[in-house]
């Protein structure tokens, strides 16, 4: 029915997250980079053909903000500096404006985070079928309401169910089930063969008499109204997972 | 013989005074000062008491709402996030917690609330490289949207 988002607090951590982010300053080693890394702009050089994909792909130099022309830094900097031959092309020395104000977003390589998220859930499943978890609790929608439990916990639902005391239900709206080690998030619910929470109706009430008063000083007006609301009560037995993550 | 008037000896009295005054002192029996004991005192006191609490019940909704934002904000902001970057990147996924139980999961399941830190920080990554990115990269894992029935 949804995605399944699996997070393991193990060693092999939710982690392959985004790095810190890093100036996407064009060092002296530009060009002797790993990691193919597509940078989001670049510095034009005076050619044609260097132009022509700044134009396409330069937003930062096409910005208002940039004070940086066409070829006024590039120019600059051939002009004065000693050493132009021993910088690689398009190289523009670090000032306060030769770069975006925003950090360099970099997200990592796909078919290396496909392989390690699959990891992942081979770990969860592979856990999830050895029961290798203690106490689970869930997110549980019911009622209106979003409810954090676990077992043998208490539920107290303010309006009537049309079920009989001592009887056992499924609560099937599941946004989330985690243990000690690892958590399930629903995108936004879970699937009902992945998770069953399960609960007995204990006992239908009334609420203690509310008093609801409207009153008007000087005007001889005052309304007093007593409400009794029904109330039920549910007791969490058991949740229980089964190894179906894919 | 019909009489069309009452007969002078049947009056209108009132019998139970006694309990309709400890009907209101019963309400004010915990109060401080003269205000608990005495009828005409208690009376306002005691109406003063009732308007509050109907007023207090809706505001209670509202007060605890801001409360579980501020638990929210604290512990997304111990984690590196702000508020409002963390609860509209969890939307973006589709994750519908609502702040009650992320303030819960805060308290209770630390673990828990920092893999939801760590998924909503790379969420907001996804968004701003498909923002900066000129469209021409494939659109990042955990923004995809799944597709119910």
């Amino acid at each position: 029915m949804a995605a399944v988002v699996a997070a393991s607090a193990l060693p092999v951590t939710f982690g392959r997250l985004v790095s810190a982010c890093s100036r996407s300053v064009l060092r002296a080693s530009g060009p002797g980079e790993g990691i193919a890394r597509r940078p989001e702009w670049q510095v034009c050089s005076e050619q044609g053909e260097a132009r022509e994909a700044w134009a396409q792909r330069d937003r930062w130099n096409r910005t208002a903000r940039c004070p940086v022309g066409r070829s006024s830094l590039w120019s600059a900097s051939r002009r004065f500096s000693s050493q132009s031959a021993s910088f690689p092309q398009g190289y523009v020395p670090k000032t306060s404006l030769s770069s975006p104000p925003w950090p360099e977003v970099v997200v990592p390589d796909p078919v290396e985070e496909a392989r390690h998220h699959a990891e992942v859930v081979g770990k969860v499943n592979g856990l999830i079928a050895r029961g290798r978890y203690g106490r689970l609790f869930a997110v549980v929608h019911f009622a209106s309401h979003q409810w954090k439990v676990t077992s043998e916990d208490l539920i107290l639902i303010e309006n009537k169910l049309d079920v009989a005391c001592g009887e056992r239900i499924r609560l099937e709206k599941v946004l989330l089930v985690g243990a000690d080690d690892f958590t399930l998030l629903g995108r936004p619910l879970l699937g009902k063969d992945l998770v069953q929470v399960e609960a007995t109706v204990i006992e239908k009430t009334e609420s203690w008499p509310k008093i609801n008063m409207r009153f008007k000083k000087r005007k001889n007006y005052k309304r007093k109204r007593i409400i009794v609301s029904p109330q039920t009560v549910l007791r969490i037995n058991t949740i229980k997972i089964a190894p179906c993550l894919c | 013989m019909v009489f069309l008037t009452a007969q002078l000896w049947l009056r209108n009295r009132v019998t139970d005074r006694y309990w309709r005054v400890q009907e209101v002192l019963k309400h004010a029996r915990h109060f401080r000062g003269r205000k608990n004991r005495c009828y005409r005192l208690a009376v306002r006191a005691v109406t003063r008491a009732f308007v509050q609490c109907t007023r207090a019940r809706r505001r209670k909704k509202r007060n605890l709402r801001t409360l579980w934002i501020s638990r929210v904000t604290a512990a997304s902001q111990e984690h590196g996030l702000k508020y409002p970057a963390f609860i509209l990147n969890l939307i973006k996924c589709q994750v519908e917690l609502n702040r009650k139980v992320l303030a819960d999961l805060a308290i209770y399941e630390p673990k828990t609330f920092k893999s939801l830190a760590a998924l909503a920080k790379r969420r907001r990554q996804e968004g701003f490289a498909a923002a900066l990115g000129d469209g021409k990269e494939p659109e990042g894992i955990f923004s995809r949207v799944a597709q119910h029935l």
